[in-house]
């Protein structure tokens, strides 16, 4: 027998315990995507039971469905437009008054609709007792109680599920809001059935509602349809509105709000008791601590410092045996493969490529799983409360403050990170300045440079680097708010949510999916972009084209051996450093050298050279990449060991003005490009272009100035 | 809408959006960002837009409800408990919530 297929939503207030129930119910059969053309993430699971095969699907977190964010809208389209066979509700059974909010509107939709009290365990045990089979008579719908942490009532659901999907809504539950609003509504409706409006699968009291609360989503939906049929409705709702709100002396929103709570405190009336009044006991003790005036930010940066060496100090041995894993790797790749070119490709592009961005992973995993215990917690909401007065200086969130830290280590977890900003303008200028704080692969291209032209005051130089990053990260904040993301930002009103332990289970889901995401990352764009990288490096390939015979001085270098005018050491040496001439010429002709050469005149006025040019070139694929190509260029075969004549090398050729200039320009520009393969999966492709533009051309000016007028002084 | 919260109270851009809504406060109003810890407040009236204020009353800040503050940093956000839920709320939207003592 076929199973039956069933469609169920999963809504709820943000902190009602909806995403563990949603791991309850799927396990780890889930599915994360997102909602199209949206960066709202789209969950999805399926569970079998009962010869059912039922599709769960997570609604984003909730307290209405006003279409006062993106959120909202996806919610309520999905509701309306997917046509679920189940709505399941998820409500905090300890604070039913708010929670129920929500319901009222999903049975204002007309929808079929279970609701879950859940964390039941939690509310009996404060006292708070409701009659579930009087309640569920007065709305008209099943009730069930559930204690997600515990997995209690996963069955239940199912059941409720199945059996509204099977035998169909029992009855239709109207909200009155009263005579004064309901007359409007029929004025409304009696407008939209004559005019023959369209209410896109809406029933047209809802629109008429919506109308009256002046919901922008629908308000444009009619208009786009027709502009003429809109100023038609336009004129009622007007004077509707001002009837309503000369008469009641409130706007019709907030007498519908009203009535809706109404509604809720008439069906609470004989079915919920209180014992003893609520208390937020715990929580307002560890608040008064955590939040505190003088210990909040003090503690907050700890707890920062505490995560920020997780994921570096204790990550970097994980980070090392893989390491030493991708090393044994292409060591076997070298010893198996014989062909040049394909060798070549397999160690220096796929594995090197791949490799570094893989090597990452535990990074990804210890920032995740921090991020994944502070939220699971309700620490986060704090950390934005207790942050957001110094960030909102430079026009960020509080909540910014975190991605910001995580980009000293890499920029890539630090671009995901942001995604705890819910504001779409907080979260693009968070990522847009994360680029400013200096990531750890940019430290070895100013460890060398600084210890080649300030060698008596390198620590000194690099952390001026570093400071003017964040100075940068503070003024292109202020400058992207004063002009690209002006307006739209978000009004600071956040829920404190109680405290809870994590559950384990959660923490792991919730940290697996965002890995996962990264290794597939790395398999397919970074692969993609690092052979192509290789592929410029590599060709075309200089043949014969040496402008020395190496060959006739490798012969010649093997005869004096061999005649024991030289000692062995001698040769050795000798034999490397006409091999590094060799790499240096044949990166000068590959087609990144090309570019190198290209490119001279535009990296002129920074007073750099052709040479700096092409390492800038070969930053972009990752930034240490930079020291590596130097030591090719002034053919100087072992960066590692002989990064003293590298260092002669750079002193001998350059000043240390321009030195200085190429750290901050290493500094400004794009971290790389697996940092952009992120960006876009982030923000799209427009906002990783401009991300890319702006940075190039900030890095540009303020070397440029610094060159030109740095010279005077120097 | 700006950035709200840097310490400044009614500006231009509220008075416009309260003007084109026909109620412009002719004095400073006691306001949420007056409330201190340890007293009982109602809120009377949101001076808000549409979205605003259908926001606020989804979150529970609804004419007539009690509320309590239990933390403030002057001039940042400060902690409120209205329905049962810990909020913390800018300064520049709380001024916006008109209410009375209890």
């Amino acid at each position: 027998m076929a199973a039956r297929e069933i469609t169920i939503a999963l809504s709820g207030n943000p902190n009602s315990g909806k995403t563990t129930i949603f791991n309850n119910l799927t396990g780890l059969h889930q599915h994360v995507g997102n909602y199209p053309g949206v960066t709202v993430e789209k969950k999805t699971g399926v569970v079998e039971y009962k010869g059912y095969r039922i599709t769960v699907i997570d609604l984003p977190g909730t307290y209405s469905l006003t279409g006062y964010s993106q959120e909202e809208i996806i919610a309520r389209n999905f509701v309306v437009n997917e046509k679920p066979d189940v709505v399941i509700d998820i409500v905090d059974s300890s604070n039913l008054e708010r929670n129920l909010y929500l319901a009222i509107q999903l049975i204002e939709l007309d929808t079929p609709l279970v609701l879950a009290f859940n964390m039941s365990d939690v509310a009996k045990k404060i006292g708070k007792i409701v009659d579930i089979n009087l309640l569920s008579e007065l709305l008209g719908l099943p009730v069930i109680e559930t204690v997600g942490s515990r997995g209690v009532g996963k069955g239940e659901i199912l059941e409720a599920a199945i059996d509204l999907a099977e035998r169909g809504k029992r009855k239709k539950v109207e909200i009155k809001y009263g005579e004064e609003i309901e007359n409007e509504i029929f004025n409304i409706t009696s407008v939209l059935e004559r005019e023959e409006i369209p209410t896109f699968n809406f029933s047209r009291r809802w629109v008429a509602v919506k109308l009256l609360e002046q919901d922008a989503e629908i308000i444009n939906l009619i208009k786009k349809a027709d502009v003429q049929k809109y100023k038609k409705i336009e004129d009622t709702v007007n004077s509707s509105i001002s009837r309503i709100t000369s008469i009641l002396r409130d706007t019709p929103e907030v007498i519908i709000a009203d009535a809706r709570y109404g509604f809720i405190k008439g069906a609470l009336l004989e079915s919920y008791k209180e014992v003893e009044p609520a208390k937020l006991d715990r929580t307002e003790r560890i608040d008064r601590i955590l939040t505190n005036r003088v210990f909040g930010i003090p503690i907050f940066l700890l707890i920062m410092w505490l995560m920020f060496q997780l994921v570096f100090s204790l990550g970097k041995y994980p980070v090392g045996w893989l390491e030493l894993g991708f090393e044994k790797l292409s060591g076997l790749v070298t010893n198996v493969v014989h062909h040049d070119l394909m060798r070549s490709l397999l160690v220096d592009g796929v594995i090197g490529g791949v490799g570094g961005v893989i090597t990452f992973t535990p990074n990804i995993i210890m920032l995740f799983f921090a991020i994944a215990v502070l939220e699971d917690s309700g620490y986060m909401a704090r950390a934005a409360f207790v942050m957001d007065r110094i960030m909102h200086k430079i026009g960020l969130h509080g909540k910014s403050f975190i991605p910001l830290v995580i980009g000293f280590g890499c920029t890539v977890p630090a671009y995901m990170g942001s995604r705890i900003l819910e504001n779409k303008q907080d979260r693009l200028v968070t990522m847009h300045i994360n680029t400013f704080m200096s990531c750890g692969a940019r430290l070895p291209v100013y460890v060398l440079f600084a210890g080649a032209f300030f060698p008596a005051m390198a620590g000194n130089v690099i952390f001026s680097i570093y400071l003017v990053g964040v100075l940068m990260a503070v003024i292109m904040a202020k400058v992207l708010r004063a002009t690209r993301f002006r307006g739209e930002s978000e009004p600071f009103v956040m829920e404190l949510p109680a405290y809870r332990m994590p559950t384990i289970k959660g923490v792991l889901i919730h940290t697996w999916e965002r890995v996962w995401e990264y290794i597939k990352k790395a398999g397919t764009v970074i692969l993609a972009i690092s052979i192509l990288m290789w592929l410029l490096f590599t060709f075309p390939m200089i043949g014969d084209n040496y402008s020395q015979d190496y060959e006739a001085q490798f012969e010649e270098n093997e005869l004096l051996y061999q005649s024991g005018e030289i000692t062995f050491d001698e040769y050795s040496s000798e034999k490397s450093n006409i091999e590094a001439k060799m790499a240096g010429e044949s990166l000068a002709y590959s087609a990144a050298g090309r570019v190198g050469h290209f490119l001279e005149p535009v990296f002129r006025p920074l007073g750099f050279d052709w040479k700096m040019a092409v390492a800038t070139v070969a930053g972009i694929a990752a930034k240490e990449v930079i020291v590596s190509t130097m030591g090719t260029l002034y053919s100087i075969e072992d960066t590692e060991s002989q990064s003293d004549s590298l260092q002669t090398a750079l002193n001998k050729n350059y000043t240390p003005l321009v030195g200085y200039n190429f750290m901050l320009f290493t500094l400004l520009y794009f971290p790389c490009l697996a940092a952009m393969a992120v960006f876009r999966k982030e923000a799209g492709t427009k906002e990783m272009l401009f991300q890319m533009g702006y940075t190039l051309l900030l890095a540009w000016t303020v070397s440029f100035l610094v060159f030109q007028v740095g010279r005077f002084f120097v | 809408m700006r950035r709200w919260g840097l310490g400044r109270r009614i500006t231009g851009h509220r008075r416009l959006g309260e003007a084109l809504r026909g109620h412009v406060p002719e004095r400073r109003l006691f306001s949420m960002a007056d409330a201190v810890p340890g007293k009982k407040y109602r809120v009377l009236r949101i001076h808000g837009g549409y979205r605003l204020n259908s926001r606020l009353c989804a979150m529970g800040f609804v004419p007539g409800e009690v509320f309590y503050v239990t933390g403030a940093s002057r001039g940042g956000p400060r902690c409120v408990i209205i329905k049962g839920t810990k909020f913390a709320i800018g300064s520049g939207m709380a001024e916006r919530i008109q209410v009375e003592e209890i």
